[in-house]
């Protein structure tokens, strides 16, 4: 236990260090510098799309982590595979009958997933600029409004 | 006449009574032809082309990227379910002969892997609406003004049916296609098998 009650001073001074940054969002000091502030990690993974054909759709889905300790917000979605992407839900009415519409934007409280799976959320890939084949990949960003942007490079697969 | 003789010329005339009837079905298209065209733009005559054979029987549309290559994945997964495929289509129906002409069909059948015991059919809108209607498949264009959607660039509210049809044309289960239990199907194709 020695060598642990040496280190916690040691811990805790690093602790109040980045607490002194401010607060979680990227800010600038007075000079107008900006000061790298750590926001904690919205994780990306399980990440895949379907074939497609160019100037056709795709659909790729993915699992959303916020390890940050803030709610963020999915805005937007891009990738160099597609000329326009959307989220889209896929919805069972009472019926049984099946219908697509947009879903709006996806708030991700701290701690918690968000899943786009097939037949719920999905990101619609719109105009495919090229063919994607299965065993293919393509780049995938997401833009959240307080972390940024972050890429995924998301392999393309048919659903087993 | 002894009771015995007369408990077995009753059973024999409600077994004489039940054949009649033909097996029990949810749509009978034993006597129906529909003129359709698979992937290489050959004409098909549904159901008499696959008569002899079970057939499994869903609907589909190329331009939904999510729940259709779902309830396609399914086939795939009834098929490999099977201990032997001898003798089952597998049948994909376009309920959008607008867009899904036979080489679009081509493109969606190669994309996917599907080999040769699937057929991907198309057909006019006209002759479509006849066959969707006598299997009371649902398929009805949503126009999301937000996305741009118009006369041609259109989603589709639709059914999310899979159906069992007999060697005689006879449609005798229906299963919600994109989440049925591919075991389910293989004990009804069993079933199907042994009569």
């Amino acid at each position: 236990m020695k060598p642990i009650k040496h280190l916690l001073p040691i811990f805790l001074s690093c602790c109040f260090l980045f607490l002194g940054c401010g607060s979680e969002s990227n800010s600038s000091d007075e000079s107008g510098s900006t000061k790298e502030v750590v926001l904690g990690k919205i994780t990306l993974d399980n990440a895949w799309a379907r074939p497609g054909s160019q100037q056709g759709k795709s659909a790729a889905y993915l699992r959303i982590s916020n390890g940050t300790a803030s709610t963020d917000t999915l805005l937007s979605f891009s990738s160099e595979a597609a000329e326009k992407i959307e989220l889209h839900e896929s919805i069972e009415h009472d019926d049984g009958t099946i219908s697509m519409q947009p879903a709006g934007q996806q708030v991700i409280p701290s701690g918690e997933k968000l899943r786009l799976q097939p037949g719920g959320l999905h990101l619609m890939l719109i105009n495919l600029k090229r063919d994607i084949a299965v065993g293919d990949s393509l780049k995938l960003s997401l833009k959240f409004a307080r972390v940024g942007t972050i890429t995924a490079t998301t392999p393309v697969q048919i659903q087993n | 006449m002894s009771s015995t003789l007369k408990s077995l010329l009753v059973s024999l005339f409600i077994i004489a009574g039940l054949t009649a009837c033909g097996p029990d079905a949810l749509y009978d298209l034993s006597g129906d032809t529909y003129q359709l065209r698979d992937s290489d733009s050959t004409l098909v005559n549904f159901p008499g082309d696959f008569k002899g054979d079970i057939s499994l029987v869903t609907f589909i549309y190329t331009n939904c990227p999510d729940v259709c290559p779902v309830i396609t994945a399914n086939m795939t997964n009834i098929q490999r379910k099977l201990d032997d495929t001898t003798g089952v289509n597998f049948i994909e129906i376009t309920f959008d002969p607008e867009r899904d002409t036979p080489s679009v069909l081509k493109e969606y059948r190669n994309l996917y892997g599907l080999n040769e015991q699937f057929t991907m059919l198309t057909s006019h809108p006209r002759d479509s609406d006849t066959l969707l209607n006598k299997l009371d498949i649902v398929a009805e264009k949503t126009i999301i003004d937000s996305l741009g959607y118009d006369s041609t660039n259109y989603a589709m509210r639709h059914s999310n049916t899979l159906y069992l049809m007999d060697r005689e044309g006879y449609i005798r289960a229906e299963y919600p296609a994109h989440r049925v239990k591919p075991e389910h199907v293989k004990d009804d194709i069993n079933y199907l098998r042994s009569e």
